[in-house]
């Protein structure tokens, strides 16, 4: 029990192990983050069996306080936030060496300030929990302003960002480095509205020297390509055994009920004809990112689009599950060299992932500029084939504030409260003092 | 015997000794009776005379000295009609003058109406203290005199007296037994000891061997049920095996489990299995129901305790029995369900409807061409139909008439030294789920042993072990509730041979793009799925008694009970195509291993000093369980010849295991006063490792008292009441089910992956409670026992009152700290009730007429929860319960649908959701503001039942006798969660028949109960409402037997003593509303202590598909050699 535990460093190791298990949850294929998906112009849902009002509300912009996803997803985001915090506080009493102190808080406090970042772009200001709490303690938290959260946020990630060591010094493949907590710190920074500081922490991961773009962007992807020079923090999976935490976004992402490629689809994520047509032509980006169909089992094509990034169809099964073996980057260098080109303005950076591709540099002729006249479309645009289907989307959109213009464009029927989720009504329930967003009482 | 033996010694020489036998004495104006009675203790001669041949009136005074004894008797009797004798053996009679008195030799045999000799009868020559009794045969032999009155008294029959002739003679008596006596001087288990009924001040409720002998169900309390007030006995699933829910006295718990705590033979064991324990092998259960009696029993005591006592021979005669049973079981109630012209034109409108709200313009005439996929229809639906037919109606492919076999040997008996019982039993079932069967082996050795007069040691052993497969009982995904769901429209079998439609060589693989075309063929998971089931059970139990003085009496045992259970099953891969989707093999094996160990040591002291008796009982008790769990899955396998994990490639696997312990003292005693006042105190004191640190120990006292009325002298003239009693307890019992773990901060395995391989992780999975403990009820019980015109009528009505405490909880927490709940004792229950039983003999003589009856009802009400009284609301699958306060516990809570509207007028006219069309349900504005949100929301039932009730009438004639019980459950509901599937347009399940009463068109709206199909049912119809929740009152034709004993004229010509045949027939009818099988049915176990998410007793009375009860008629003979 836990009283016998948090004594040693190899007690901590086990210990950080649980806290990097957290992102399995949090990134999973059904989870607040892949939503974002969903309820952007990238992804729908198959038809799924037992169909749930909960998901299709998400999709249609018509979640209720008490939709039970929604509180699923807080309940998940502060479960995690307990094992990290946990964490923090058990290191602090350790007497360990000082060094690996730093690090460790270091890496904490990158996931923590990743998980914040999260949340503070899925609520709004949310309730801020920096050390384990005891129930009575945590009905005196209220919500933090949107302003205070992103204040803890900086923190968190300057901290990681001043503790970490560069991607070829992590402890362990996976782990988190400086490179990684920069990156987020630049996200963030940008979704400030601070281009300057941004900047400066993207150029510290450019002139690293740890990151590079792979030749091609087919070859980012498959069941056994992991920690490649293009990733930057990525979770790491194994398949084989239903007893390993094996990938899960392959059979999630499968048509449902498909029967021959998975043994049972989960329908997630199905992609929209918009985000094929998105594409210029010949840009091989599509190909390796969308799958048109599959054969059944007579060998009939069966039409409907859905992710191939995460396909690994020779992955043994158990039960209704493939046990997959592919990881998911949840930031890499090609992201990095976009938020480059937003915080500067300089469209080099996006060129260098246009050239990978072999599509026209933006400002030459081949350039579809009459289709993407501005820097900032032509980043949208890019962003959304070049990261298609990575749950960026509708985070991307929010960020440069472009979501009810852009997706009731498309006859969308989103308004600005919808930007946020509700706060979960239980939550309210149970604690009154805290406050619904907007549109949601 | 031994009387008998000393008036013969004596008879020689006593005539002469009495005749010189010199008395003094001085009388004044004495009565005679008191006259006589001084002269027995002057002369030490007994005098044997009727008390009405003395005349009242007649006053003696005398005064001698020294006088011879005859010459004393005619002083004595000189004003008088009446002469003395002195007899050869020295007794002196008093007989009218004129009498001649002689010495009789009598002899006989006494037996009962069934006749079977009656040993230890008591044979007492009436006005005397003189008699004898039956021997182990029922013989007895007496010296009597002509004229005297013999009366046979034995308990629990009717006394008889004859009077004797004038010759020796042999006088045979057949004693009958009488309910009212019966009950009253019935040995009825305890705690740590037994009580006559006389003496019994708690709440008791006893059934024996004979109330259940030729019931068919392998599990003793499954015939208990509807016997005994306050005592719910549901039979949740009706799977051969799967355990009755049993509730004693209503729901006293939320979080913890709800199970009485089981004695099997002194060792309690908290969930156990009483498949495990052989009916045939019980001589009597016994439910302590009142806190006063379970508080011997101290921290597991709140629930009830169900006392299980296994036979022992008796002295005398061996008895041999043998029983055999065949039987048949059916399903005789189904469910209505949709034919595949129903189920067709059902998927159609709810496509067309759909499309049609999809967006403006699209019309249900739309072809499959410009519909996107979801929406799209099987051509053979619209074009053809009719070739399908009435299809597949899957509730008798998986259902099927199943015989089984009972086989049971006993052979019993003893001698005073050394009795014994061993016994074997086979139960072989057939299953009516197709493939599942329940196969029994149970062996019991039982031997006690007197070594001395102070030691006595004694052994009971019993093995049992149960083959079985069980499917269908996990509700929703299970066989059960599958089949239910496939569509009709499929076949049996496709004309490939193969289970569904999946497969790529078969013409229905047509349906494959039709994603909600929906089968789950019960074959594929019967038959393609091969399933074993192993469990070993062994009870022991060994003893030793030491008397230590007289009265005083040490008693030490070792129990254990060992079980363990493996289960084996390979699934073939594709299953035959029956499945949703086309699965891999793969192979599954579970082991389980249990060792529960108590030592226990007791003291007693029995003693009565004249009218005082005093019963005293220590004792100090030890108990362990270890409990361990296994389980390996593999997959890959080539091909599916071999089913052993080792064909495959292991792919998971875990091993678990959880201890306890616990310590107790406990100390009771029961005091009387003239067997009429009778008083009782009890504590015990446990120390558990579930416990907190901080609250390791808790007392649980109890006291009781009770007043036999009618044994007063005030009631002696009146012949109307025979037996009043009235009784009152209070005591406080605990209920320790809650998690073995519970006070300590436990870390959980949560692995990552870095450098390509497993690296573990460890996190804290809950958070830690310091003083956790018991739930603790205080019960305060009032009883009266009446018995009236010499007990045909006996009666006894309870009042009980009782508040559980510190309520074990997951109090939910605020998510921010991590966790949504913490376990915590808050919160108090209270549950009150009454209990009824009568029991009438209405007709006595050849034809025999007995009524029993009772009544139980409870209430039940929540009067305290967690900080702030926050009601706790738990879901599952859409089914919400609310536990509020002032209210019973596990409320349903829903919306209220108040039928489907007819017309956009209707809507426009009534609040509404935003978006609502004509056809889909009125929900009602519950809190009136005029919009219908989730405050609208309110209760909309309970599961527990208003009262309960249940009678039974039992006939014999001649050697015929004929028993009909009819059990009901009045006011109760039940959640109908199959509606989820079964009720609302579901991914293409098939529906209910009453579904296809849908609301079509304005015109043609259906029965106003079932609005419009669509495949995107709107979140409202979706939500949990009353459209979920049905009456679950119901009257059942329980139990019928009909039973013939074979007159003894025909046995005698057999080598047999005894032969009785009879027929009896379970669950014969049953009378009720609910859609699916069974009202009683609930999926959910109310058992399994929870330390996180839904507590499973929360959701009682929700049926996610439930193994119906099948009817159960079963043949038998029982033969006695």
């Amino acid at each position: 029990n836990a009283n016998n535990f948090y004594k040693t460093k190899a007690d901590f190791e086990v210990a950080i192990n649980s806290a990097y298990a957290t992102l399995y949850t949090i990134y999973a294929p059904e989870e607040a983050a892949s939503y974002g998906e969903l309820r952007s112009d990238d992804a729908t849902i198959g038809s799924v069996a037992g169909a749930q009002a909960d998901k299709w509300a998400i999709r249609d912009y018509t979640v209720s306080a008490s939709n039970t996803l929604i509180y699923q997803y807080w309940q998940e985001y502060y479960k995690s936030m307990f094992t990290i915090n946990n964490i923090l506080d058990q290191i602090q009493t350790a007497g360990l060496d000082p060094a690996y102190t730093a690090r460790v808080q270091g890496e904490m406090m990158f996931l923590r300030g990743l998980y914040y970042y999260n949340m503070v772009q899925l609520w709004g200001g949310i309730p801020l929990v920096t050390k384990v709490v005891s129930a009575d303690e945590a009905y005196k938290i209220m919500r933090s302003s949107e302003a205070d959260t992103y204040k803890q946020i900086v923190a968190d990630l300057k901290f990681a960002v001043a503790n970490l060591p560069l991607a070829n010094a992590v402890p362990a493949v996976g782990r988190a480095s400086k490179g990684a907590a920069e990156t987020v710190l630049g996200k963030v920074y940008l979704s400030l509205g601070d281009k300057t500081s941004a900047t400066t922490v993207l150029m510290d991961v450019y002139n690293s020297n740890q990151y590079g773009l792979l030749t091609s962007y087919a070859s980012l992807w498959g069941a056994t390509v992991k920690n490649t020079k293009e990733s930057v923090f990525e979770i790491q999976y194994l398949g084989g055994s239903a007893s390993n935490p094996y990938s899960p976004y392959w059979t999630a992402f499968a048509p449902v009920t498909n029967g021959v490629i998975t043994k049972y689809g989960g329908g997630i994520n199905q992609v929209t004809d918009d985000l094929y047509n998105e594409y210029e032509s010949g840009d091989p980006r599509r190909d390796a990112s969308i799958e048109l169909g599959y054969n059944d089992a007579k060998g009939n094509f069966v039409a409907i689009k859905f992710p191939k990034k995460w396909e690994d169809r020779t992955a043994p099964s158990s039960g209704t599950q493939e046990l997959s073996n592919n990881n998911f980057m949840v930031l890499r260098y090609a992201d990095v060299l976009l938020l480059l080109t937003e915080a500067t303005g300089d469209p080099q950076y996006m060129n260098q992932v246009r050239g990978r591709a072999g599509v026209p540099a933006y400002g030459t002729a081949g350039y579809p500029s009459a289709k993407y006249g501005t820097l900032a479309l032509a980043l949208e645009h890019e962003r959304r084939v070049e990261l298609a289907l990575e749950f960026h989307r509708w985070f991307d959109l929010k960020r440069t504030g472009r979501l009810v213009t852009v997706l009731s464009a498309k006859g969308k029927a989103i308004n600005q409260n919808n930007q946020f989720f509700p706060i979960p009504q239980y939550v309210i329930t149970q604690n009154s003092a805290i406050t619904q967003n907007n549109g949601y009482n | 015997v031994f009387i008998l033996t000393f008036l013969f010694c004596l008879r020689v020489s006593a005539s002469s000794y009495s005749q010189n036998i010199r008395v003094t004495m001085d009388v004044k104006n004495m009565g005679l009776k008191k006259t006589l009675s001084m002269l027995e203790k002057k002369s030490n001669v007994r005098v044997l005379y009727s008390e009405e041949n003395l005349p009242d009136a007649v006053q003696v005074t005398m005064d001698v000295k020294d006088m011879a004894l005859p010459d004393v008797l005619k002083e004595i009797l000189k004003n008088t009609e009446l002469k003395s004798q002195i007899l050869d053996n020295g007794l002196v009679v008093i007989v009218p003058k004129g009498t001649e008195v002689k010495d009789l030799r009598v002899r006989g045999r006494v037996i009962d109406d069934k006749g079977s000799p009656l040993p230890g009868v008591s044979v007492r020559v009436e006005g005397t203290q003189f008699g004898t009794t039956t021997d182990a045969n029922g013989n007895y032999q007496l010296t009597v005199q002509n004229g005297a009155k013999l009366t046979f008294s034995f308990l629990g029959y009717a006394n008889q007296t004859i009077t004797v002739g004038n010759q020796d003679q042999t006088i045979n008596v057949t004693l009958k037994e009488t309910q009212g006596g019966k009950q009253l001087n019935e040995i009825v288990v305890v705690g740590y000891g037994t009580q006559s009924k006389r003496a019994v001040t708690g709440s008791i409720a006893s059934v024996k061997y004979d109330n259940f002998k030729d019931r068919s169900n392998s599990n003793v309390t499954q015939s208990l049920a509807g016997q005994l007030p306050g005592v719910s006995i549901t039979q949740a699933q009706g799977a051969p095996g799967s355990l009755p829910i049993i509730k004693i006295r209503g729901t006293s718990s939320i979080t913890a489990g709800t199970n009485p705590l089981y004695v099997v033979d002194g060792l309690p064991l908290e969930n156990f299995n009483l498949n495990y324990i052989n009916p045939q092998d019980i001589e009597s259960v016994d439910v302590l129901k009142d806190a006063s009696s379970t508080a011997i029993y101290g921290s597991r005591g709140a629930n009830g305790v169900v006392i299980v006592t296994t036979k022992l021979g008796k002295v005398g005669q061996t008895n041999v029995n043998a029983t055999v049973e065949y039987g048949v079981q059916d399903v005789t109630r189904r469910v209505k369900m949709m034919d595949a012209q129903q189920y067709i034109q059902y998927y159609v409108d709810a496509h067309n409807n759909a499309w049609v709200a999809s967006g403006p313009g699209r019309l249900a005439t739309d072809p499959n061409s410009v519909r996107t996929s979801a929406y799209k229809i099987p051509d053979d639906f619209t074009t053809n139909p009719g070739q399908f037919g009435a299809g597949t109606d899957w509730q008798s492919v998986m259902f099927r008439s199943a015989p089984l076999q009972n086989a049971q040997l006993s052979v019993s008996g003893g001698t005073e030294k050394t009795q014994f019982m061993f016994s074997g039993g086979f139960l072989n079932q057939t299953a009516v789920l197709d493939a599942n069967y329940y196969k029994r082996l149970s062996l019991r050795s039982n031997i006690k042993h007197k070594i001395s007069d102070h030691f006595t040691i004694g052994s009971n052993l019993a093995f049992t072990g149960i083959f079985d497969r069980t499917d269908g009982t996990a509700g929703k995904s299970d066989v059960v509730s599958l089949g239910l769901q496939s569509d009709p429209f499929l076949p049996v079998y496709t004309e490939t041979g193969s289970l569904g439609f999946r497969d790529p060589a078969s013409v229905w693989y047509r349906f494959l793009p039709y994603s909600d075309i929906i089968e789950w063929h019960p074959y594929s998971l019967t038959r393609q799925i091969d399933e074993k089931n192993k469990s070993f059970n062994t009870l022991a139990t060994g003893y030793l008694e030491y008397k230590i003085i007289d009265g005083l009496k040490a008693r030490t045992s070792i129990n254990a009970n060992l079980y363990n259970n493996t289960f084996n099953s390979y699934a073939n891969a594709g299953q035959a195509y029956g499945y949703s989707a086309v699965l891999p093999a793969q192979g599954v094996v579970r082991n389980a291993y249990s060792l529960n160990w108590l030592s226990e040591n007791t003291l007693t002291y029995d003693k009565t000093f004249g009218k005082h008796t005093l019963n005293v009982l220590l004792g100090y008790t030890a108990q362990h369980q270890r409990d361990e769990a296994s389980n390996l899955t593999s997959n890959n396998f080539p091909n599916d010849l071999v089913h052993t994990l080792n064909a495959g490639t292991v792919s998971s696997g875990s091993s678990t295991a959880s201890e306890w312990s616990m310590v107790s003292f406990l100390g009771r005693v029961n005091y009387n006063y003239m067997n009429r006042y009778f008083l009782s105190a009890a504590v015990r004191r446990d120390g558990s490792s579930r416990f907190g640190p901080n609250s390791k120990w808790g007392y649980f006292p109890s006291a009781s008292a009770g007043w036999l009325i009618s044994d007063e002298d005030f009631m002696k003239d009146q012949q109307f009441v025979s037996n009043l009693k009235l009784r009152a307890s209070y005591g406080l019992a605990g209920n320790n089910q809650i998690p073995n773990y519970g006070p300590v901060s436990l870390l959980g395995a949560s692995n990552y992956v870095s450098g390509g391989t497993l690296a573990s992780g460890l996190n804290v999975v809950n958070l830690p409670n310091d003083g956790l403990r018991w739930e603790k009820t205080a019960q305060f019980n009032l009883g009266v026992d009446i018995g009236l015109l010499q007990n045909r009528i006996n009666l006894t009505a309870e009042f009980y009152n009782s508040v559980t405490k510190d309520l074990l909880l997951n109090v939910p927490v605020p998510d921010i700290t991590g966790f949504s709940t913490l376990l915590t004792n808050i919160g108090k229950v209270r549950n009150r009730g009454f209990e009824f039983s009568l029991s009438s003999r209405n007709l006595v003589g050849d034809f025999k007429w007995t009524t029993d009856f009772n009544l139980s009802l409870n209430r039940n009400k929540v009067l305290q929860l967690g900080p702030g009284n926050a009601p706790l609301l738990f879901t599952d699958f859409v089914v919400q319960v609310k536990t509020e306060v002032g209210q019973p516990v596990s409320n349903f809570y829903g919306y209220v649908f108040d039928g489907v509207y007819k017309n956009q007028a209707q809507i426009d006219a009534t609040p509404h959701v935003a978006g609502t069309t004509p056809g889909e349900p009125i929900v009602r504005d519950v809190n009136g503001d005029g919009k219908i949100d989730a405050k609208d929301q309110t209760t909309i039932g309970n599961a527990q039942a208003k009262f309960g009730s249940a009678i039974t009438n039992t006939f014999s004639f001649k050697g015929f006798d004929l028993g009909i019980m009819v059990q009901g459950s009045f006011g109760g509901q039940i959640t109908n969660q199959l509606t989820r599937y079964l009720g609302i347009w579901n991914g293409g399940r098939n529906a209910y028949a009453d579904v296809a009463n849908y609301w079509r068109s304005e015109s043609n709206p259906g029965d106003g109960i079932h609005f419009k199909p669509s495949i995107n049912p709107t979140a409202m119809e979706q939500a949990f409402s009353t459209y979920w929740v049905e009456s679950a009152t119901w009257v059942r034709l329980k139990n019928i037997r009909l039973g013939y004993t074979l007159p003894q004229t025909w046995v005698k010509h057999t080598p047999a003593k005894g032969i009785r045949v009879y027929v009896n027939a379970e669950n014969v009818h049953l009378w009720s509303k609910y859609k699916n099988f069974d009202p009683e049915n609930t999926t959910y176990p109310a058992t399994t202590p929870s330390t996180s998410g839904n507590p499973s007793g929360a959701f009682y009375g929700v049926d996610y598909g439930s193994y119906p009860v099948p009817r159960i008629i079963t043949f038998g003979a029982k033969v006695d050699f």
